[in-house]
């Protein structure tokens, strides 16, 4: 049998089961377009904003904070996926690979580290932390 | 107690002449005004107001630094006005002075033909809302306003409803329609325009993102607007809008018999109950010269404490929920619900009972009053406990609101806080202790006082205040006076109902109160209480009639509502729910 | 022929339980709250309110198939189905008992990595194609945080791989036949606990959809059964998360006397309660907080305790 052959006859019911998943959601979702009500009143093609008419729209620049942790994830995302590699291979690469692993994991905290002191992982504004500073904890 | 009421009364009116006098070496053209609650009231002119104000403000040691009140009157078919300054419109200015523990008031008279007065916003920001407010109901033009915007009307109503010629009933008006292209004009002009507020949309390296929170938002308490200027989470700025949930409580005043209006204060804080009623009828007793029994004071302070401990119960349940925590909401109403039942047992009535009455209280206590009262106070003693574990010592709910909304006494002060959020600064002021009325001197209670004045504080002031308000009602049911319960006064509004068939003279008093409702003598009259949120009081003007001339309603709310761009700018959207949650409001109590 | 039909078996078999007990958890989720707050809950339909499920089922397929002129269209319908799809088709590696799974995959661990982090596309997806300012401020929460959490999610199980030396499910849960993996692991059980809440969003980490911050977040604009089909995922995710906690740490199916299956869902059921105990006692944090929180201690601990396995392993 052929390395594919094999793999379906495996991986079946795998793909059986993907398939109901997605044939059941199709039924959820065609199901509301027979049976729903339709209706359409003045303000049903409004967009929600609390009873007001918005100004603007929401399609606008996302402030940069936001992109910083799309960054940080790829970093650390990317990261994490070379320690999965050894996690499943660390009786077989013994203490060389742990040591290896030691390296790389204290270069990510100290990255980690040097991302905290530089204030990039404190998303508080500015007035949050003076009024935080400011009063007395009890 | 008689005696050292008078005193005390003696003691107030001596030392208003002080101010008087000192007022008078300055502004020798300054009319004086004798009301009848005490209140030093003089007559300033549209040109020297200013200088008056600022110099009570700053001038005078020590000065009045509140604005507490800032509305007007229609004199223009008032009858009684002899020794006042003619006037079509007056605009009247209250201000508080915590040092010397009064209010002043100070009139301007303006005519009909030239409604304009200079702004005071410089001198106090508080008074930025209520001119706006004086301008929609009055058509008063305040020149140099920074923002002047209608606040309670909508943009698109014609007249001004405090006017007398504005009619008070909706079957003096055409009948309500609302047609599509009329809501189209209704829904635009709610738009929020950021130029108009002085708004940019584009910041240095971002989009602002303009967002309306409210009027129909699960956190906002009721029909409450905040217009925000977002980058990103961060708030730069934010526009309260108010007005949503208006019902013309004052003009209602102007047509409801003194009798009758009664059910309409409970409305105000709905969650107040039967405390709104109090500063009314004693500011109709004053005018009516009605000295009420000590049992009638007990009561009234018994059950008025009774309403602040369900205020403050679903202020901090809210306040719980706000933030995130479901549960804690849910036991308290289990108590608020215990502590219904009393009230119902008592007056009758669970949220709006409506039981005060000129000159007394509907009923008396009813038998074994107090049976179910010491049995909430012991269950009281053993939940607030855990109610203190569950919320105030939770360790994300303390990251969530210490340091959040803070603001100082000074700010507060600026702004017209009262009540908690005054307290929470650390600032010891409770009217209870520092004027008393009806009684409350008689009673031994401690002023909880927070530190910070931030969202935590609020919530702790309050959560305290519960413990107090328990203990001073444990005090009402330990001692408990005899006595009447309504006062034998001609003007007590009903008079007792027993007595009708025995004497004509109650007949017919009971006659006339009932129909026409009681003739109040001609006067002015505030008296201002601590309330469940703050310093509420009723400014009555009376011209003889069976109803009230001017009705006018100072709530804390609105004053603490305004400060919210104060307490947002540069937090982020989490923290306005924090926020909003801390303050204790709800929007009848802003918009009446 | 016949391990076909119990494959079929099988794979039918898990679908229903894994569809109908997370419409179940509705149910279960608003008696237990009620219990815990002194009130009902759902208890009108049927016996104990329990047919409270099919009613709700039943409305939201009356309900209008709606989709907002303004939204884009494709992308809207399209987020609540990744939603839905990507947490049933994680439960396909859950080994419940000896025999009954969909699959038992080589790289199990990985795919239900795979696709907890597709979910994150769900809730962006339908933020975007909203076009509503709520649901973009909850989209941009959702993302932030879901990224940042799944970091530690996967970190805080490679103690558990390291320990079995694979990243098969069934292999993992066989070998805690000795000793439960949440003994050695307690602090990457916690780890993966909170992070797993995390990635389901739930209170106290609902900030995407914070009810009283941005009304309902990213599903402000959905209604009917696109709204059911988020709802429905997140109860599935809660699901697969008690039940993946079940077979890393808690050995599975595995305990005496009583047969595996009712073991791994005895265990399930008590970690699925435990989460629905949080949301009734926790306030949630905020937008920032969450952030540092997972960044300056999740993270950090999560690298500590891969460093200390690997010692403990290979001593």
């Amino acid at each position: 049998m052929s390395y594919g052959a094999s793999l379906i006859t495996h991986l079946w019911p795998l793909v059986l089961f993907l398939v109901l998943v997605i044939g059941l959601i199709s039924l959820m979702l065609a199901g509301p377009y027979f049976l729903g009500s339709r209706r359409n009143a003045r303000a049903t093609g409004e967009p929600y904003e609390c009873g007001i008419v918005p100004v603007g729209s929401a399609q606008y620049h996302v402030p940069i904070p936001f992109y910083l942790f799309a960054i940080f994830f790829v970093i650390f995302d990317l990261e994490a996926v070379f320690l999965f590699a050894w996690a499943v291979a660390v009786r077989e690469t013994g203490w060389a690979g742990f040591i290896e692993a030691l390296v790389f994991i204290v270069i990510l905290l100290v990255a980690l580290l040097y991302l905290w002191r530089l204030g990039a992982l404190d998303w508080r504004t500015f007035r949050q932390k003076r009024d935080r500073a400011s009063v007395l904890l009890r | 107690m008689t005696a050292t009421t008078l005193a005390s009364s003696r003691g107030s009116s001596a030392r208003a002449a002080g101010v008087v006098a000192d007022l008078l070496k300055v502004f020798p053209d300054l009319q004086v005004q004798n009301t009848i609650d005490d209140m030093p009231t003089v007559w300033a002119t549209r040109e020297s107001v200013r200088q008056v104000l600022a110099c009570l403000k700053r001038g005078l040691s020590p000065g009045y630094s509140m604005l507490y009140d800032l509305t007007a009157i229609d004199e223009r078919v008032r009858a009684n006005r002899r020794g006042q300054p003619a006037s079509d419109f007056t605009v009247v200015y209250q201000l508080l002075s915590f040092e010397r523990n009064g209010f002043i008031r100070i009139k301007v008279p303006l005519r009909d033909n030239d409604l304009h007065i200079e702004t005071i916003s410089d001198i106090w920001p508080n008074a930025n809302w209520y001119e706006r407010e004086c301008r929609d109901m009055f058509g008063i033009c305040f020149d140099n306003h920074p923002t002047p915007y209608p606040l309670i009307m909508p943009a698109t109503w014609h007249g001004h409803p405090l006017r007398k010629e504005h009619p008070a009933r909706a079957t003096e008006m055409e009948p309500f329609s609302l047609p599509d292209e009329i809501q189209d004009q209704e829904q635009e002009a709610l738009r929020f325009d950021p130029a108009k507020w002085g708004m940019t949309r584009h910041g240095d390296s971002t989009d602002f993102m303009f967002l309306n929170l409210g009027p129909n938002h699960p956190s906002v308490h009721g029909v409450f607007r905040v217009a925000l200027q977002l980058d990103g989470e961060e708030i730069v700025d934010a526009v309260p809008d108010i007005g949503y949930h208006h019902r013309g409580a004052e003009k209602m005043g102007e047509r409801q018999a003194w009798h009758s209006y009664m059910p309409y204060t409970d409305r105000v804080d709905y969650l107040g109950g039967v405390m709104n009623n109090l500063p009314y009828v004693m500011a109709i007793e004053k005018m009516a010269g009605i000295e009420v029994s000590d049992r009638v004071k007990t009561i009234r302070v018994m059950l008025s404490e009774c309403f602040r401990i369900q205020s403050h119960f679903l202020f901090f349940g809210t306040f719980a929920q706000d933030v995130g925590q479901m549960s804690p909401i849910f036991y308290i109403f289990t108590d608020r619900e215990m502590m219904f039942n009393i009230i119902e047992t008592i007056t009758g009535g669970r949220m709006h009972p409506s039981w005060f009455r000129i000159g007394g209280v509907a009923q008396d206590l009813p038998r074994g009053w107090d049976i179910k009262l010491r049995e909430f106070i012991k269950r009281m003693r053993k939940n607030m406990p855990h109610y203190r574990s569950m919320v105030l010592n939770n360790r994300i709910l303390k990251q969530r609101t210490v340091g959040v909304g803070v603001y100082d006494t000074a700010t507060a002060i600026e702004w017209g806080v009262t009540g908690g959020g005054l307290r929470a600064t650390g600032f010891n002021w409770d009217m209870r202790k520092q004027i008393p009325y009806s009684g409350y001197q008689n009673f031994d209670f401690d002023i909880p006082l927070g530190i910070n004045g931030d969202a935590y504080d609020r919530a702790l002031v309050r959560f305290e205040e519960i413990i107090q308000s328990l203990r001073i009602i444990e005090q009402c049911l330990d001692h408990m006076p005899e006595g009447p319960y309504k006062a034998d006064h001609p003007l007590t509004t009903p008079p007792p109902k027993e007595r009708t068939m025995r004497d004509i003279e109650t007949l017919i008093h009971h006659f006339v109160h009932e129909s026409w409702g009681p003739a109040i003598p001609a006067g002015e009259a505030c008296t201002p209480i601590e309330a469940t949120k703050g310093l509420n009081s009723y400014y009555l003007v009376s011209d003889g009639n069976t109803t009230s001339y001017r009705t006018r309603i100072r709530t804390p709310s609105f004053a603490h509502l305004q400060m919210i761009p104060e307490m947002c700018r540069g937090m982020m959207v989490a923290d306005v729910i924090a926020i909003i949650a801390s303050i204790d409001f709800v929007m009848a109590d802003v918009d009446r | 022929m016949s391990s076909i039909t119990a494959n079929i078996l099988n794979v039918v078999g898990i679908l229903v339980f894994v569809v109908a007990s997370a419409a179940m958890l509705t149910w279960v989720e608003r008696r237990m709250l009620g219990i815990w707050q002194e009130r009902y809950g759902p208890n009108r339909v049927g016996p104990f309110g329990i047919l409270q499920v099919a009613a709700d089922m039943i409305k939201l397929l009356m309900k209008e198939d709606w989709v907002p002129p303004f939204a884009d269209r494709f992308v809207f319908v399209v987020a609540p189905t990744i939603a839905m799809f990507v947490v049933v088709a994680a439960y396909a590696v859950i080994p419940m008992a000896p025999g009954i799974g969909v699959i038992d995959l080589n790289i199990g661990l990985l795919f239900f990595l795979a696709m907890t982090s597709l979910s994150a596309y769900s809730v962006m997806f339908g933020a975007y194609a909203s076009d509503n300012k709520y649901a973009l401020l909850g989209g941009l929460r959702a993302a932030a945080q879901m990224l940042s959490y799944e970091v530690f999610l996967g970190l805080s199980l490679m103690g558990v791989v390291m320990l079995a030396g694979t990243f098969n499910l069934r292999e993992i849960v066989l070998a805690q036949q000795e000793q439960w993996f949440v003994i050695p692991q307690f602090l990457a059980m916690l780890l993966f606990f909170i992070a797993g809440i995390a990635e389901s969003h739930r209170t106290p980490f609902d900030l995407p959809e914070a009810e009283h911050e941005l009304t309902a977040g990213f599903h402000t604009e959905y209604s009917g059964m696109k709204f059911g089909m988020f709802f429905i995922g997140e109860y599935v995710s809660v699901l697969l998360t008690a039940s993946m906690m079940v077979v890393l740490f808690f050995g599975g199916w595995l305990g005496p006397v009583l047969p595996p299956l009712v073991w791994f869902l005895l265990k399930t059921s008590i970690l699925v309660l435990l989460m629905i105990l949080i949301r009734g006692a926790l306030p949630r944090p905020r937008y920032d907080q969450l952030m540092a929180f997972g960044w300056k201690v999740m993270l950090p601990l999560a690298m500590i305790n891969l460093v200390v396995t690997g010692v403990l392993v290979l001593v």
